[in-house]
């Protein structure tokens, strides 16, 4: 079914609205809009629909383990049912003045506009990790990958897994790799959410979270998996083969090595706001992820009519919250199109369960809080700009030469040059940039191609003209 | 309030480098930059240093430059980039592996010659090469290629390493540099001019006005009209590829082209194309039409880039003056007032260092500039003497 989804003959295509990304906040605001009647685009890069969260199983390991979270595969069922007219395998890349959003095929290079009365951006997010020594051997990486491989993909991670970071993303990556048969060796949390405390007691109005934390640590207890809390990784070790194979923690002045082949970390997400930018919403910075945030109201409606931001693309909320914001970027959409809208019950309902998702999500990054200027005093040596080869040092140097800022110091370091567009290590020079000159963070701007596209996609923007 | 000699106003390449030669010569000088140095004009510049005569027109341009007044600029540039990493000591990814000028036409071809003849006069060292030669030299050409010129001396520097290169330096004879700094008044004391930035201030018997695309505001502040209006072009840059793949700069005598590989292995894809309209806060938007205009042209002549990935695209902004030539030289209504800018001014930004060098000491400058002077763009003068 993706193959014919993938070529596309018209180089301009119209819509009543235009959804990028095909995850759970997508496919929600694709399936609303079209049940309304629009004709509604869904955009997605990857062959499948389903996003991170809701990522399909295939061929053997589909027929061997079943369906992976069949109410993915239900909500995609209705997206198809409803009459999205879906693009797999299709990148935006860009746009353009006129807010037409600039895409290609990432299997045949191609160049297809596509422009729509609205235009809502469930982009998603990226795991956020911050450098550490030892961070690019074999046999690091982060939860959302070791989720990926032990649940989608059902293989073994590793023989023995050090989960390490903060959030609460740790927990059931941790039960997934139990369940595939993995060792977890510990799981190590930057913050303290599990003590007692004022804060911990207002996750007590939301009790279905609660049911699912105590679900989580009932799994960690009954395998004697440690959550060792307030602690750090300070460094990766190498075997003599060059693979992982010890992990050093920092837990208040003791340092703990783990004999460990895997190593999952990363410190929660970071929405993937590039689009956005490109399409020049107003932003905030999140200060302690050094990331633009959009400003949106309610519904997800940015400062540019007709541009909408759902799912984790509005901030990191999790995955129930990312389907209420599809429904209610839909609802507004559907009354700016002139289509019936859902009930004032109906709407007063997901708002007040967004709402309450939210608070949900602040209280969680309040429970998980943690020391981030202690994550970004890795030594000097220390890689953060993989593409590049930059280091911590190079751009602690930068930022102490007195005239740069954040963006001078990509010029000054090329640190967020190469190939990840600074995907991985932006917000990690933002910090550190921001720890040397006490200036606030500050963002490295999204630029055209959102991701890197095949020259001869670029020139068939013109082909298209002739 | 500081009393210094020179107040050097922009801290893009013009600034840095004219900062540079005169605290080399003893001056006091201070930098006062808006932001920080080096993330307009000259941070987001293709960094070719353009030896052979220039192609004449930008894409959209109106008025052709006049390329033969650039030549003895661009000569005796050429003779200062070779001392300047040494000069400088740092290391500037200086590349000087020639360049070839391509034609696709009869017509184009016939321009060719005509440019070798002046290029010859004035003893530039230049050859003309078939399209088969050029092709035997850099099989990266395609086949339309029917003959191209080649300059040794064409060349590329890093342009995120220059002007930080010539600051720091300046930085080392004594220069005070202010990075956010931007200057918001400027008035004139009988004898000294005082150069404000928010509530600091500085006094000083010279100012010099680089601030590039902002150049004509800057002399605005100092009663000075100026007919200069800023404009945008755009870069694109491809994915890292293995050393080799363009073995020199390669430019287009007909159309707004120049392509090269850069030192990280990137391949670089400008030529003067419009970006967006020119924003005086913050990036102007790249142009679609011209991300695929610039392309297809370089992919003409370089059919390789077609495999390639394209890595990034940004504009970056340039002072155009309306006859497109370089403006150098003191205000004659404000003595003491200096501005320096307009096209090209990567290339003979150490000139230019040099010449104003002199002007502010009252001497001859290395290579005359007088026809260049500021009286041909201030508005008021102009209408003054009717
Ligand atoms: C995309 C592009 C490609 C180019 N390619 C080439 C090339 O290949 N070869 C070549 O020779 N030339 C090239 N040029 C031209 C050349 O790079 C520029 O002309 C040159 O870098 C300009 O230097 P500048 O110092 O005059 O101005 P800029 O580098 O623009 O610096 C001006 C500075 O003044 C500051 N400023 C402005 N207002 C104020 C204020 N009120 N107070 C304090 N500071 C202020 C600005 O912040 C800025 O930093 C290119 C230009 C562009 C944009």
């Amino acid at each position: 079914m993706a193959a014919s989804e993938d070529t596309v003959a018209p180089s301009r295509l119209d819509f009543d609205a235009v959804v990028v990304g095909g995850g759970p906040s997508g496919l929600v605001a694709a399936r609303e809009l079209a049940t309304a009647g629009a004709r509604v685009a869904l955009i997605e890069e990857n062959s499948e629909l389903g996003g991170q969260y809701y990522k399909r199983r295939r061929g053997q390991v589909l027929a061997q383990y079943g369906d992976y979270r069949p109410d993915g595969t239900s909500l995609i069922a209705q997206v198809r049912h409803a009459g999205v007219e879906v693009f797999t395998n299709r990148l935006v890349w860009g746009t353009s003045t006129d807010r037409s959003l600039l895409t290609t095929s990432t299997t045949s290079p191609d160049a297809v506009r596509f422009s729509a009365r609205a235009i809502v951006v469930a982009a998603g997010a990226t795991e956020h990790v911050v450098p550490f020594p030892g961070w690019q051997l074999p046999g690091v990486m982060t939860p959302g990958h070791a989720m990926h491989l032990a649940t989608t993909d059902a293989v073994r991670v590793g023989n023995r897994v050090l989960l390490a970071g903060s959030g609460p993303f740790l927990l059931p990556v941790a039960c997934a790799l139990l369940a595939s048969g993995t060792e977890v060796a510990a799981v190590v949390e930057a913050g303290r959410p599990l003590r007692p405390s004022l804060r911990a007691a207002g996750s007590l109005r939301h009790p279905g979270m609660l049911a699912d934390l105590a679900r989580y640590l009932t799994i960690l207890a009954k395998h004697r998996v440690p959550i060792i809390q307030g602690a750090r990784v300070h460094e990766a070790l190498a075997q003599g083969n060059g693979h992982l194979g010890a992990v050093a923690i920092t837990h208040g002045q003791v340092t703990r090595t783990f004999e460990v082949d895997t190593l999952a970390t990363a410190f929660g997400f970071r929405p993937a706001t590039e689009l956005l930018q490109l399409l020049e919403v107003d932003c905030t910075v999140d200060a302690t992820l050094g990331v633009p945030l959009p400003v949106t109201d309610a519904h997800g409606a940015t400062s540019v009519p007709g541009v909408y931001a759902v799912g984790e693309s509005r901030g990191i909320a999790g995955n129930k919250a990312a389907r209420v914001r599809g429904w209610l970027a839909a609802a507004a959409i559907r009354d700016r199109l002139g289509l019936p809208t859902p009930s004032a019950q109906q709407m007063r309902a997901h708002l007040r369960r967004s709402a309450r998702l939210d608070a949900f999500a602040t209280l969680s990054s309040e429970l998980y809080a943690h020391d981030r200027r202690a994550l970004l005093q890795m030594p000097d040596h220390t890689m953060v700009c993989r593409c590049e080869s930059v280091t911590a040092g190079e751009i602690r140097a930068a930022a102490r030469l007195g005239w740069n800022d954040r963006n001078s110091v990509k010029g000054a370091t090329r640190a967020g040059m190469g190939l990840c567009q600074g995907r991985e290590c932006a917000a990690t020079v933002s910090g550190l940039v921001s720890a040397c000159t006490g200036e606030p963070v500050g963002c490295q701007p999204a630029r055209m191609p959102v991701k890197p596209i095949p020259v001869s996609a670029a020139m068939a923007l013109e082909e298209e003209i002739a | 309030m500081t009393t210094t000699d020179i107040v050097v106003i922009g801290g893009g390449i013009l600034g840095a480098s004219t900062a540079y030669q005169l605290a080399r010569a003893g001056h006091r000088v201070t930098v006062l930059e808006r932001g920080a140095p080096n993330r307009e004009g000259s941070g987001t510049t293709a960094g070719n240093l353009h030896i052979q005569g220039i192609h004449t027109r930008r894409p959209g341009q109106a008025v052709a430059a006049d390329n033969l007044r650039f030549l003895p600029l661009q000569r005796t540039a050429s003779t200062l980039w070779s001392q300047l990493p040494d000069e400088l000591d740092a290391d500037l990814e200086l590349t000087r592996n020639g360049g070839f000028m391509v034609a696709e036409t009869p017509e184009q071809v016939q321009e060719l010659h005509q440019k070798f003849d002046l290029e010859t006069q004035l003893g530039l060292t230049c050859e003309i090469v078939s399209g088969d030669e050029a092709r035997r030299r850099m099989p990266a050409l395609s086949e339309t290629v029917i003959a191209a010129e080649w300059c040794a001396e064409d060349g590329y520097a890093n342009p995120l390493l220059v002007t930080p290169a010539y600051l720091g330096a300046a930085r080392r004879y004594g220069a005070q540099v202010e990075a956010f700094s931007p200057v918001t008044g400027i008035e004139h004391d009988g004898g000294a001019y005082v150069v404000r930035s928010g509530h600091r201030e500085w006094s000083a018997g010279v100012v010099i006005d680089t601030a590039g695309p902002w150049i004509a505001d800057v002399a605005a502040l100092a009663g000075i009209r100026l007919d200069m209006s800023p404009v945008a072009i755009q870069m694109h840059i491809t994915t890292r590829m293995p050393l080799g793949t363009l073995t020199c700069l390669v430019q287009h005598i007909g159309a707004g082209m120049s392509v090269k590989q850069v030192g990280a292995g990137n391949i670089l894809i400008g030529g003067g194309w419009p970006a967006e309209a020119f924003r005086a806060h913050g990036r102007s938007r790249v142009a679609t039409d011209s991300i695929s205009g610039n392309l297809h042209q370089a992919a003409a002549v370089l059919p390789l880039l077609r495999d390639l990935r394209l890595l990034r695209t940004w504009a970056g902004p340039l002072a155009a003056t309306p006859d497109e030539m370089p403006v150098i030289g003191e205000v004659p209504s404000s003595p003491g007032f200096f501005v320096a800018g307009g096209t090209y001014a990567f290339t003979l930004a150490p000139l230019w260092g040099l010449v104003l060098r002199d002007l502010v000491e009252g001497n001859s400058p290395l290579e005359p500039v007088a026809d260049l002077g500021v009286d041909r763009l201030v508005l008021d003068a102009v209408a003054h003497q009717r």
